[in-house]
Protein backbone atom coordinates (compact mmCIF):
# COMPACT_ATOMS: atom_id res chain seq x y z
CA UNK A 1 0.00 0.00 0.00
CA UNK A 2 3.04 2.26 -0.27
CA UNK A 3 2.05 3.48 -3.72
CA UNK A 4 0.75 7.00 -4.04
CA UNK A 5 -1.30 5.96 -7.04
CA UNK A 6 -4.70 4.46 -6.37
CA UNK A 7 -4.97 3.29 -9.96
CA UNK A 8 -2.08 3.16 -12.41
CA UNK A 9 -2.78 2.36 -16.06
CA UNK A 10 0.25 1.68 -18.27
CA UNK A 11 0.19 1.11 -22.05
CA UNK A 12 -3.12 -0.70 -21.86
CA UNK A 13 -4.42 -2.27 -25.05
CA UNK A 14 -7.66 -4.20 -25.46
CA UNK A 15 -10.36 -4.85 -28.00
CA UNK A 16 -12.84 -7.22 -29.56
CA UNK A 17 -12.04 -9.76 -32.27
CA UNK A 18 -9.37 -8.53 -34.67
CA UNK A 19 -9.76 -4.87 -33.78
CA UNK A 20 -7.94 -3.05 -31.01
CA UNK A 21 -10.20 -0.51 -29.35
CA UNK A 22 -7.57 0.75 -26.89
CA UNK A 23 -4.07 1.40 -28.23
CA UNK A 24 -1.77 1.66 -25.27
CA UNK A 25 -3.30 4.20 -22.89
CA UNK A 26 -1.59 5.38 -19.70
CA UNK A 27 -2.82 7.53 -16.82
CA UNK A 28 -3.04 7.62 -13.03
CA UNK A 29 -5.79 8.11 -10.49
CA UNK A 30 -4.32 9.51 -7.24
CA UNK A 31 -5.90 8.54 -3.89
CA UNK A 32 -8.94 10.59 -2.78
CA UNK A 33 -9.21 12.28 -6.15
CA UNK A 34 -11.83 12.51 -8.86
CA UNK A 35 -10.48 11.79 -12.32
CA UNK A 36 -12.59 12.19 -15.44
CA UNK A 37 -12.18 10.19 -18.62
CA UNK A 38 -13.81 11.95 -21.54
CA UNK A 39 -14.43 10.85 -25.07
CA UNK A 40 -16.98 10.57 -27.83
CA UNK A 41 -19.06 7.44 -28.35
CA UNK A 42 -16.83 4.67 -29.64
CA UNK A 43 -13.63 6.22 -28.26
CA UNK A 44 -13.12 3.20 -26.01
CA UNK A 45 -14.32 4.41 -22.60
CA UNK A 46 -16.57 1.46 -21.84
CA UNK A 47 -14.04 -0.98 -23.31
CA UNK A 48 -11.51 0.49 -20.91
CA UNK A 49 -13.75 -0.08 -17.90
CA UNK A 50 -14.71 -3.59 -18.99
CA UNK A 51 -11.01 -4.42 -19.38
CA UNK A 52 -10.02 -3.09 -15.97
CA UNK A 53 -12.99 -4.96 -14.43
CA UNK A 54 -11.74 -8.21 -15.94
CA UNK A 55 -14.78 -8.70 -18.20
CA UNK A 56 -12.56 -8.31 -21.24
CA UNK A 57 -8.98 -9.62 -21.45
CA UNK A 58 -6.05 -7.19 -21.58
CA UNK A 59 -3.99 -7.55 -24.74
CA UNK A 60 -0.95 -5.76 -23.40
CA UNK A 61 0.05 -3.28 -20.74
CA UNK A 62 -0.67 -3.23 -17.06
CA UNK A 63 -3.18 -1.96 -14.54
CA UNK A 64 -2.16 -1.63 -10.89
CA UNK A 65 -4.31 -0.87 -7.89
CA UNK A 66 -2.16 0.55 -5.08
CA UNK A 67 0.81 -1.21 -6.66
CA UNK A 68 -0.95 -4.56 -7.06
CA UNK A 69 -1.31 -5.81 -10.63
CA UNK A 70 -4.88 -6.62 -11.68
CA UNK A 71 -3.83 -8.24 -14.94
CA UNK A 72 -4.02 -11.90 -14.01
CA UNK A 73 -6.98 -11.71 -11.65
CA UNK A 74 -10.40 -13.07 -12.53
CA UNK A 75 -13.13 -10.42 -12.49
CA UNK A 76 -14.50 -11.25 -9.03
CA UNK A 77 -11.01 -10.98 -7.48
CA UNK A 78 -10.61 -7.50 -8.95
CA UNK A 79 -13.68 -6.40 -6.99
CA UNK A 80 -12.21 -7.96 -3.85
CA UNK A 81 -8.92 -6.16 -4.51
CA UNK A 82 -10.79 -2.86 -4.39
CA UNK A 83 -11.99 -1.84 -7.85
CA UNK A 84 -15.76 -1.54 -8.17
CA UNK A 85 -17.67 -0.40 -11.22
CA UNK A 86 -21.11 1.16 -11.45
CA UNK A 87 -21.83 0.12 -15.02
CA UNK A 88 -23.38 2.11 -17.84
CA UNK A 89 -27.11 1.55 -18.18
CA UNK A 90 -27.30 0.68 -14.47
CA UNK A 91 -27.35 -3.13 -14.91
CA UNK A 92 -29.29 -3.90 -11.75
CA UNK A 93 -30.76 -7.22 -10.65
CA UNK A 94 -34.26 -6.26 -11.83
CA UNK A 95 -36.38 -8.68 -9.79
CA UNK A 96 -34.49 -8.20 -6.54
CA UNK A 97 -35.41 -5.56 -4.00
CA UNK A 98 -33.30 -2.42 -3.62
CA UNK A 99 -31.87 -3.80 -0.39
CA UNK A 100 -31.01 -7.16 -1.96
CA UNK A 101 -29.24 -5.38 -4.82
CA UNK A 102 -27.11 -3.59 -2.24
CA UNK A 103 -26.44 -6.77 -0.25
CA UNK A 104 -25.24 -8.58 -3.38
CA UNK A 105 -22.83 -5.68 -3.92
CA UNK A 106 -21.14 -6.64 -0.65
CA UNK A 107 -20.55 -10.21 -1.79
CA UNK A 108 -16.76 -10.16 -1.46
CA UNK A 109 -15.49 -11.35 1.96
CA UNK A 110 -13.93 -8.00 2.98
CA UNK A 111 -17.12 -6.11 2.26
CA UNK A 112 -19.41 -8.72 3.81
CA UNK A 113 -17.88 -8.18 7.24
CA UNK A 114 -18.94 -4.53 7.30
CA UNK A 115 -22.08 -4.95 5.21
CA UNK A 116 -24.63 -3.42 7.58
CA UNK A 117 -22.42 -0.44 8.31
CA UNK A 118 -21.81 0.25 4.61
CA UNK A 119 -25.52 -0.11 3.94
CA UNK A 120 -26.21 2.64 6.49
CA UNK A 121 -23.68 4.87 4.71
CA UNK A 122 -25.38 4.24 1.38
CA UNK A 123 -28.82 4.97 2.88
CA UNK A 124 -27.41 8.22 4.36
CA UNK A 125 -26.10 9.15 0.95
CA UNK A 126 -29.33 8.25 -0.86
CA UNK A 127 -32.22 8.46 1.66
CA UNK A 128 -34.77 7.60 -1.03
CA UNK A 129 -33.23 4.12 -1.28
CA UNK A 130 -33.95 3.52 2.39
CA UNK A 131 -37.57 4.45 1.77
CA UNK A 132 -37.78 2.09 -1.21
CA UNK A 133 -35.60 -0.67 0.23
CA UNK A 134 -38.23 -3.39 -0.26
CA UNK A 135 -39.36 -2.36 -3.74
CA UNK A 136 -38.12 -4.35 -6.73
CA UNK A 137 -35.28 -2.52 -8.49
CA UNK A 138 -37.10 -2.39 -11.83
CA UNK A 139 -39.99 -0.41 -10.28
CA UNK A 140 -37.72 2.59 -9.54
CA UNK A 141 -37.25 5.69 -11.67
CA UNK A 142 -34.13 6.06 -13.79
CA UNK A 143 -32.44 8.36 -11.30
CA UNK A 144 -33.22 6.09 -8.37
CA UNK A 145 -31.91 3.07 -10.30
CA UNK A 146 -28.69 4.97 -10.90
CA UNK A 147 -28.43 5.52 -7.15
CA UNK A 148 -28.85 1.78 -6.60
CA UNK A 149 -26.07 1.09 -9.12
CA UNK A 150 -23.72 3.56 -7.41
CA UNK A 151 -24.77 2.29 -3.98
CA UNK A 152 -24.18 -1.31 -5.00
CA UNK A 153 -20.66 -0.47 -6.16
CA UNK A 154 -20.00 1.33 -2.85
CA UNK A 155 -21.18 -1.77 -0.97
CA UNK A 156 -18.11 -3.60 -2.32
CA UNK A 157 -15.95 -1.28 -0.15
CA UNK A 158 -13.81 -0.20 -3.12
CA UNK A 159 -10.59 1.75 -2.99
CA UNK A 160 -11.31 2.96 -6.50
CA UNK A 161 -14.90 3.56 -7.58
CA UNK A 162 -15.53 3.73 -11.32
CA UNK A 163 -18.72 5.35 -12.60
CA UNK A 164 -19.66 4.72 -16.21
CA UNK A 165 -21.95 7.44 -17.58
CA UNK A 166 -23.81 7.95 -14.30
CA UNK A 167 -25.90 10.84 -15.63
CA UNK A 168 -27.02 9.05 -18.80
CA UNK A 169 -30.76 9.41 -19.31
CA UNK A 170 -31.39 11.39 -16.13
CA UNK A 171 -33.43 14.56 -15.81
CA UNK A 172 -31.23 17.67 -15.23
CA UNK A 173 -32.32 18.00 -11.59
CA UNK A 174 -31.39 14.37 -10.94
CA UNK A 175 -28.02 14.94 -12.59
CA UNK A 176 -27.33 17.83 -10.20
CA UNK A 177 -28.26 15.70 -7.21
CA UNK A 178 -26.12 12.82 -8.42
CA UNK A 179 -23.07 15.06 -8.82
CA UNK A 180 -23.63 16.40 -5.30
CA UNK A 181 -23.64 12.80 -4.09
CA UNK A 182 -20.40 12.08 -5.93
CA UNK A 183 -18.79 15.04 -4.17
CA UNK A 184 -19.93 13.52 -0.88
CA UNK A 185 -18.66 10.06 -1.84
CA UNK A 186 -15.21 11.61 -2.22
CA UNK A 187 -15.31 12.25 1.54
CA UNK A 188 -15.48 8.48 2.09
CA UNK A 189 -11.75 8.34 1.36
CA UNK A 190 -11.72 6.64 -1.99
CA UNK A 191 -10.62 7.55 -5.50
CA UNK A 192 -13.27 8.08 -8.16
CA UNK A 193 -12.83 7.50 -11.86
CA UNK A 194 -15.75 8.93 -13.75
CA UNK A 195 -16.66 8.55 -17.38
CA UNK A 196 -19.14 11.12 -18.54
CA UNK A 197 -20.81 12.64 -21.53
CA UNK A 198 -21.76 15.56 -19.31
CA UNK A 199 -18.30 17.00 -19.94
CA UNK A 200 -18.79 20.50 -18.54
CA UNK A 201 -20.22 19.41 -15.20
CA UNK A 202 -17.74 16.61 -14.63
CA UNK A 203 -14.69 18.76 -15.41
CA UNK A 204 -15.85 21.41 -12.94
CA UNK A 205 -15.70 18.77 -10.26
CA UNK A 206 -12.72 16.67 -11.39
CA UNK A 207 -9.15 17.10 -10.14
CA UNK A 208 -7.80 15.80 -13.42
CA UNK A 209 -9.17 14.83 -16.79
CA UNK A 210 -8.06 12.72 -19.74
CA UNK A 211 -9.49 12.83 -23.23
CA UNK A 212 -9.75 9.52 -25.04
CA UNK A 213 -9.93 9.65 -28.84
CA UNK A 214 -9.72 6.58 -31.10
CA UNK A 215 -8.30 4.48 -28.32
CA UNK A 216 -5.55 6.91 -27.34
CA UNK A 217 -5.25 9.63 -24.72
CA UNK A 218 -4.83 12.85 -26.67
CA UNK A 219 -5.23 15.58 -24.06
CA UNK A 220 -4.68 15.60 -20.32
CA UNK A 221 -4.65 18.18 -17.58
CA UNK A 222 -6.50 19.46 -14.54
CA UNK A 223 -10.25 19.94 -14.79
CA UNK A 224 -9.86 23.69 -15.20
CA UNK A 225 -7.16 23.36 -17.85
CA UNK A 226 -9.35 21.07 -19.91
CA UNK A 227 -12.29 23.43 -19.59
CA UNK A 228 -10.10 26.12 -21.14
CA UNK A 229 -8.72 23.91 -23.91
CA UNK A 230 -9.74 25.17 -27.38
CA UNK A 231 -9.95 21.76 -29.04
CA UNK A 232 -12.05 20.39 -26.22
CA UNK A 233 -14.37 23.39 -26.30
CA UNK A 234 -15.09 22.83 -29.98
CA UNK A 235 -15.37 19.06 -29.91
CA UNK A 236 -17.21 18.39 -26.67
CA UNK A 237 -18.59 21.56 -25.16
CA UNK A 238 -20.05 22.99 -28.36
CA UNK A 239 -18.60 26.42 -27.64
CA UNK B 1 -67.66 -41.74 -13.32
CA UNK B 2 -68.10 -43.07 -9.81
CA UNK B 3 -66.66 -41.09 -6.97
CA UNK B 4 -64.29 -43.71 -5.62
CA UNK B 5 -62.70 -44.21 -9.02
CA UNK B 6 -62.34 -40.45 -9.40
CA UNK B 7 -60.64 -40.26 -6.01
CA UNK B 8 -58.23 -43.02 -7.08
CA UNK B 9 -57.37 -41.17 -10.25
CA UNK B 10 -56.78 -37.91 -8.41
CA UNK B 11 -54.58 -39.66 -5.84
CA UNK B 12 -52.51 -41.39 -8.52
CA UNK B 13 -52.20 -38.19 -10.50
CA UNK B 14 -51.17 -36.16 -7.46
CA UNK B 15 -48.54 -38.65 -6.35
CA UNK B 16 -46.89 -39.20 -9.71
CA UNK B 17 -47.30 -35.51 -10.57
CA UNK B 18 -45.54 -34.38 -7.40
CA UNK B 19 -42.71 -36.75 -8.28
CA UNK B 20 -42.52 -35.34 -11.84
CA UNK B 21 -42.26 -31.90 -10.28
CA UNK B 22 -39.46 -32.95 -7.94
CA UNK B 23 -37.52 -34.63 -10.73
CA UNK B 24 -37.87 -31.51 -12.89
CA UNK B 25 -36.65 -29.06 -10.18
CA UNK B 26 -33.01 -29.36 -11.19
CA UNK B 27 -33.79 -28.81 -14.87
CA UNK B 28 -35.70 -25.66 -13.97
CA UNK B 29 -32.94 -24.39 -11.67
CA UNK B 30 -30.21 -24.97 -14.25
CA UNK B 31 -32.21 -23.40 -17.05
CA UNK B 32 -33.29 -20.48 -14.86
CA UNK B 33 -29.74 -19.61 -13.84
CA UNK B 34 -27.60 -20.67 -16.79
CA UNK B 35 -30.04 -20.66 -19.74
CA UNK B 36 -28.88 -24.18 -20.55
CA UNK B 37 -31.40 -26.85 -21.48
CA UNK B 38 -29.78 -29.91 -19.96
CA UNK B 39 -30.71 -32.66 -22.38
CA UNK B 40 -28.92 -35.18 -20.14
CA UNK B 41 -31.27 -34.45 -17.21
CA UNK B 42 -33.22 -37.71 -17.45
CA UNK B 43 -30.05 -39.72 -18.03
CA UNK B 44 -28.58 -38.36 -14.82
CA UNK B 45 -31.71 -39.57 -12.99
CA UNK B 46 -31.13 -42.96 -14.63
CA UNK B 47 -27.52 -42.95 -13.40
CA UNK B 48 -28.72 -42.12 -9.87
CA UNK B 49 -31.20 -44.99 -10.02
CA UNK B 50 -28.50 -47.42 -11.17
CA UNK B 51 -26.24 -46.20 -8.38
CA UNK B 52 -29.00 -46.78 -5.79
CA UNK B 53 -29.69 -50.21 -7.27
CA UNK B 54 -25.97 -51.07 -7.32
CA UNK B 55 -25.55 -50.05 -3.67
CA UNK B 56 -28.55 -52.19 -2.74
CA UNK B 57 -27.34 -55.14 -4.83
CA UNK B 58 -23.71 -55.15 -3.67
CA UNK B 59 -23.81 -53.70 -0.15
CA UNK B 60 -27.42 -54.40 0.70
CA UNK B 61 -28.05 -50.72 1.40
CA UNK B 62 -31.69 -49.74 1.64
CA UNK B 63 -32.37 -47.09 -1.06
CA UNK B 64 -33.32 -44.54 1.59
CA UNK B 65 -29.90 -45.02 3.18
CA UNK B 66 -28.24 -45.05 -0.24
CA UNK B 67 -29.63 -41.53 -0.76
CA UNK B 68 -26.89 -40.28 1.58
CA UNK B 69 -24.41 -41.51 -1.04
CA UNK B 70 -26.33 -40.83 -4.26
CA UNK B 71 -27.01 -37.15 -3.42
CA UNK B 72 -23.35 -36.13 -2.86
CA UNK B 73 -22.21 -38.42 -5.69
CA UNK B 74 -24.60 -36.80 -8.16
CA UNK B 75 -23.67 -33.33 -6.89
CA UNK B 76 -20.06 -34.18 -7.66
CA UNK B 77 -20.98 -35.56 -11.08
CA UNK B 78 -22.98 -32.42 -11.93
CA UNK B 79 -20.19 -30.16 -10.67
CA UNK B 80 -17.67 -32.05 -12.82
CA UNK B 81 -19.85 -31.99 -15.94
CA UNK B 82 -20.24 -28.22 -15.62
CA UNK B 83 -16.68 -27.37 -14.62
CA UNK B 84 -14.91 -29.76 -17.00
CA UNK B 85 -17.20 -29.94 -20.05
CA UNK B 86 -19.88 -27.26 -20.31
CA UNK B 87 -17.76 -24.44 -18.86
CA UNK B 88 -15.70 -24.36 -22.06
CA UNK B 89 -18.71 -22.90 -23.82
CA UNK B 90 -18.64 -19.97 -21.38
CA UNK B 91 -14.95 -19.11 -21.47
CA UNK B 92 -14.68 -17.85 -25.04
CA UNK B 93 -13.38 -14.28 -24.88
CA UNK B 94 -14.37 -14.19 -21.17
CA UNK B 95 -17.73 -12.93 -22.41
CA UNK B 96 -19.80 -15.36 -20.30
CA UNK B 97 -22.47 -15.81 -22.91
CA UNK B 98 -23.32 -19.21 -24.27
CA UNK B 99 -25.06 -20.22 -27.47
CA UNK B 100 -28.24 -22.09 -26.46
CA UNK B 101 -27.83 -24.44 -29.42
CA UNK B 102 -24.26 -25.44 -28.61
CA UNK B 103 -25.21 -26.14 -24.98
CA UNK B 104 -28.15 -28.27 -26.11
CA UNK B 105 -25.95 -30.27 -28.48
CA UNK B 106 -23.26 -30.70 -25.85
CA UNK B 107 -25.69 -31.99 -23.21
CA UNK B 108 -27.30 -34.23 -25.87
CA UNK B 109 -23.82 -35.69 -26.31
CA UNK B 110 -23.57 -36.26 -22.57
CA UNK B 111 -26.98 -37.99 -22.68
CA UNK B 112 -25.74 -40.38 -25.40
CA UNK B 113 -22.51 -41.13 -23.56
CA UNK B 114 -24.27 -41.81 -20.23
CA UNK B 115 -27.01 -44.00 -21.71
CA UNK B 116 -24.56 -46.11 -23.69
CA UNK B 117 -22.03 -46.30 -20.88
CA UNK B 118 -24.68 -47.69 -18.55
CA UNK B 119 -25.88 -50.06 -21.28
CA UNK B 120 -22.30 -51.26 -21.70
CA UNK B 121 -21.70 -51.77 -17.98
CA UNK B 122 -25.05 -53.15 -16.81
CA UNK B 123 -26.57 -54.49 -20.03
CA UNK B 124 -30.11 -53.98 -21.31
CA UNK B 125 -31.82 -56.08 -18.60
CA UNK B 126 -34.55 -54.54 -16.48
CA UNK B 127 -33.36 -54.17 -12.89
CA UNK B 128 -35.43 -53.75 -9.78
CA UNK B 129 -34.79 -53.15 -6.12
CA UNK B 130 -37.04 -55.24 -3.92
CA UNK B 131 -37.62 -53.82 -0.49
CA UNK B 132 -40.61 -54.45 1.78
CA UNK B 133 -41.69 -50.84 1.82
CA UNK B 134 -42.60 -51.08 -1.87
CA UNK B 135 -45.91 -52.74 -0.97
CA UNK B 136 -46.73 -50.74 2.16
CA UNK B 137 -49.87 -48.62 2.08
CA UNK B 138 -51.80 -46.37 4.36
CA UNK B 139 -55.45 -45.47 3.85
CA UNK B 140 -57.25 -42.19 3.45
CA UNK B 141 -60.82 -43.39 3.91
CA UNK B 142 -61.08 -46.23 1.42
CA UNK B 143 -58.23 -45.02 -0.77
CA UNK B 144 -54.91 -46.84 -0.35
CA UNK B 145 -51.83 -44.62 -0.59
CA UNK B 146 -48.57 -46.33 -1.48
CA UNK B 147 -45.99 -45.26 1.11
CA UNK B 148 -42.80 -45.01 -1.04
CA UNK B 149 -44.70 -42.97 -3.63
CA UNK B 150 -46.03 -40.75 -0.85
CA UNK B 151 -42.51 -40.30 0.54
CA UNK B 152 -41.24 -39.24 -2.90
CA UNK B 153 -44.19 -36.84 -3.21
CA UNK B 154 -43.45 -35.29 0.18
CA UNK B 155 -39.77 -35.06 -0.76
CA UNK B 156 -40.72 -32.92 -3.78
CA UNK B 157 -42.56 -30.45 -1.58
CA UNK B 158 -39.76 -30.41 1.00
CA UNK B 159 -37.01 -29.94 -1.60
CA UNK B 160 -38.98 -27.21 -3.39
CA UNK B 161 -39.60 -25.36 -0.09
CA UNK B 162 -36.02 -25.78 1.07
CA UNK B 163 -34.62 -24.67 -2.27
CA UNK B 164 -36.76 -21.55 -2.53
CA UNK B 165 -36.01 -20.58 1.07
CA UNK B 166 -32.28 -21.10 0.54
CA UNK B 167 -32.26 -19.16 -2.73
CA UNK B 168 -34.06 -16.29 -1.01
CA UNK B 169 -32.12 -16.05 2.24
CA UNK B 170 -28.57 -17.40 1.96
CA UNK B 171 -25.59 -15.52 0.55
CA UNK B 172 -24.98 -18.27 -1.99
CA UNK B 173 -28.67 -18.34 -2.91
CA UNK B 174 -28.69 -14.57 -3.46
CA UNK B 175 -25.56 -14.86 -5.57
CA UNK B 176 -27.25 -17.56 -7.67
CA UNK B 177 -30.34 -15.39 -8.20
CA UNK B 178 -28.18 -12.36 -9.00
CA UNK B 179 -26.24 -14.39 -11.56
CA UNK B 180 -29.51 -15.59 -13.11
CA UNK B 181 -30.84 -12.03 -13.45
CA UNK B 182 -27.72 -10.34 -14.79
CA UNK B 183 -24.46 -12.24 -14.99
CA UNK B 184 -22.28 -9.29 -16.01
CA UNK B 185 -23.58 -7.27 -13.07
CA UNK B 186 -23.02 -10.29 -10.82
CA UNK B 187 -19.40 -10.47 -11.95
CA UNK B 188 -18.98 -6.75 -11.35
CA UNK B 189 -20.43 -7.23 -7.85
CA UNK B 190 -17.60 -9.60 -7.01
CA UNK B 191 -19.46 -12.88 -7.58
CA UNK B 192 -17.37 -15.75 -8.95
CA UNK B 193 -19.81 -16.60 -11.72
CA UNK B 194 -18.08 -19.76 -13.04
CA UNK B 195 -18.12 -21.17 -9.50
CA UNK B 196 -21.81 -20.27 -9.11
CA UNK B 197 -22.48 -22.16 -12.35
CA UNK B 198 -20.63 -25.23 -11.07
CA UNK B 199 -22.57 -25.19 -7.81
CA UNK B 200 -25.91 -24.59 -9.55
CA UNK B 201 -25.36 -27.44 -11.96
CA UNK B 202 -24.18 -29.68 -9.13
CA UNK B 203 -27.24 -28.79 -7.07
CA UNK B 204 -29.65 -29.40 -9.94
CA UNK B 205 -28.13 -32.84 -10.47
CA UNK B 206 -27.92 -33.61 -6.71
CA UNK B 207 -31.74 -33.35 -6.56
CA UNK B 208 -31.79 -36.19 -9.11
CA UNK B 209 -29.55 -38.17 -6.75
CA UNK B 210 -32.29 -37.92 -4.14
CA UNK B 211 -35.12 -38.86 -6.48
CA UNK B 212 -33.11 -41.69 -8.01
CA UNK B 213 -32.91 -43.31 -4.59
CA UNK B 214 -36.56 -42.54 -3.75
CA UNK B 215 -37.88 -43.92 -7.06
CA UNK B 216 -36.15 -47.31 -7.17
CA UNK B 217 -38.45 -49.04 -4.61
CA UNK B 218 -41.38 -48.75 -7.03
CA UNK B 219 -39.81 -48.06 -10.41
CA UNK B 220 -37.91 -50.65 -12.45
CA UNK B 221 -34.66 -49.55 -14.04
CA UNK B 222 -33.46 -49.71 -17.64
CA UNK B 223 -30.64 -47.79 -19.37
CA UNK B 224 -33.17 -46.01 -21.58
CA UNK B 225 -35.57 -44.65 -18.96
CA UNK B 226 -33.75 -41.31 -18.90
CA UNK B 227 -35.16 -39.93 -22.11
CA UNK B 228 -38.81 -40.24 -21.14
CA UNK B 229 -38.14 -38.65 -17.73
CA UNK B 230 -36.08 -35.93 -19.39
CA UNK B 231 -38.84 -35.06 -21.82
CA UNK B 232 -41.48 -35.13 -19.10
CA UNK B 233 -39.31 -32.84 -16.97
CA UNK B 234 -39.04 -30.48 -19.89
CA UNK B 235 -42.84 -30.45 -20.30
CA UNK B 236 -43.20 -29.83 -16.55
CA UNK B 237 -40.78 -26.90 -16.61
CA UNK B 238 -42.49 -25.26 -19.58
CA UNK B 239 -45.93 -25.94 -18.07
CA UNK B 240 -45.04 -24.40 -14.73
CA UNK B 241 -43.03 -21.47 -16.02
CA UNK B 242 -39.31 -21.59 -16.67
CA UNK B 243 -37.16 -20.88 -13.64
CA UNK B 244 -40.05 -20.95 -11.16
CA UNK B 245 -39.53 -23.46 -8.33
CA UNK B 246 -43.19 -23.70 -7.30
CA UNK B 247 -44.27 -23.54 -10.92
CA UNK B 248 -42.27 -26.72 -11.35
CA UNK B 249 -44.23 -28.56 -8.62
CA UNK B 250 -47.55 -27.22 -9.94
CA UNK B 251 -46.59 -28.13 -13.52
CA UNK B 252 -45.68 -31.64 -12.38
CA UNK B 253 -49.02 -32.10 -10.62
CA UNK B 254 -50.96 -30.79 -13.64
CA UNK B 255 -49.11 -33.24 -15.89
CA UNK B 256 -49.61 -36.10 -13.40
CA UNK B 257 -53.36 -35.47 -13.08
CA UNK B 258 -53.72 -35.10 -16.82
CA UNK B 259 -51.95 -38.41 -17.44
CA UNK B 260 -53.95 -40.17 -14.74
CA UNK B 261 -57.23 -39.05 -16.26
CA UNK B 262 -56.10 -39.80 -19.82
CA UNK B 263 -54.96 -43.30 -18.88
CA UNK B 264 -58.54 -44.13 -17.87
CA UNK B 265 -59.54 -43.85 -21.49
CA UNK B 266 -56.46 -45.10 -23.35
CA UNK B 267 -53.51 -47.29 -22.42
CA UNK B 268 -50.83 -45.67 -20.25
CA UNK B 269 -48.34 -45.57 -23.12
CA UNK B 270 -50.75 -43.78 -25.45
CA UNK B 271 -51.49 -41.33 -22.65
CA UNK B 272 -48.10 -39.77 -23.44
CA UNK B 273 -49.64 -38.50 -26.68
CA UNK B 274 -52.05 -36.48 -24.59
CA UNK B 275 -49.19 -35.07 -22.50
CA UNK B 276 -47.54 -33.76 -25.64
CA UNK B 277 -50.91 -32.42 -26.77
CA UNK B 278 -51.24 -30.55 -23.48
CA UNK B 279 -47.69 -29.25 -23.91
CA UNK B 280 -48.49 -27.82 -27.34
CA UNK B 281 -51.73 -26.25 -26.13
CA UNK B 282 -49.92 -24.57 -23.20
CA UNK B 283 -47.19 -23.26 -25.51
CA UNK B 284 -49.84 -21.75 -27.78
CA UNK B 285 -52.13 -20.35 -25.09
CA UNK B 286 -49.74 -19.41 -22.31
CA UNK B 287 -46.11 -19.58 -23.49
CA UNK B 288 -44.81 -18.24 -20.17
CA UNK B 289 -46.20 -21.27 -18.33
CA UNK B 290 -48.77 -21.43 -15.54
CA UNK B 291 -46.71 -19.52 -12.98
CA UNK B 292 -44.21 -17.80 -15.24
CA UNK B 293 -44.03 -14.03 -15.32
CA UNK B 294 -45.43 -12.51 -18.47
Amino acid sequence: MSSNKALEVRNLSAGYGDANVLNGISFDVPPSSIVALIGANGAGKTTFLRTVSGLLPMRSGEVKLYGKSLGDMPAYKIVEAGFALSPEGKQLFPEMSVEENLIVGAHNPNARKVRDETKREVFDLFPILKEKRNDPANSLSGGQQQMVAVGRALMAKPKVLALDEPSLGLAPIMVDRLFESIERIRQLDLAILIIEQNVFQVLEMADAGYVLENGEITISGSGQELLANEHLKKAYLGL
Amino acid sequence: MDLLLAAHIVKNGLLIGGIYGGVALGLSLIFGVMRIINFAHGSLLMVAMYLAWFLWKTLGLHPYVAAFITVPALFGLGYLIQSQIISHLFTREKALVVEPLSALLLTAGIFLVLDNLVLMIFGPDVRAVSVDIAYANFFIGEIPVNIPRFIAFVASIVVASGLSYWLKHSNMGRAIRATAQNRDAATMSGINVPFIYNVTFGLGVAILGLFGALLVPFFSITPTLGLSFGIKSFIVVVLGGIGSIWGCVVGGIVLGLFEAVASQFVTATSAAIFSFGLFIVILLVRPKGLMGKA
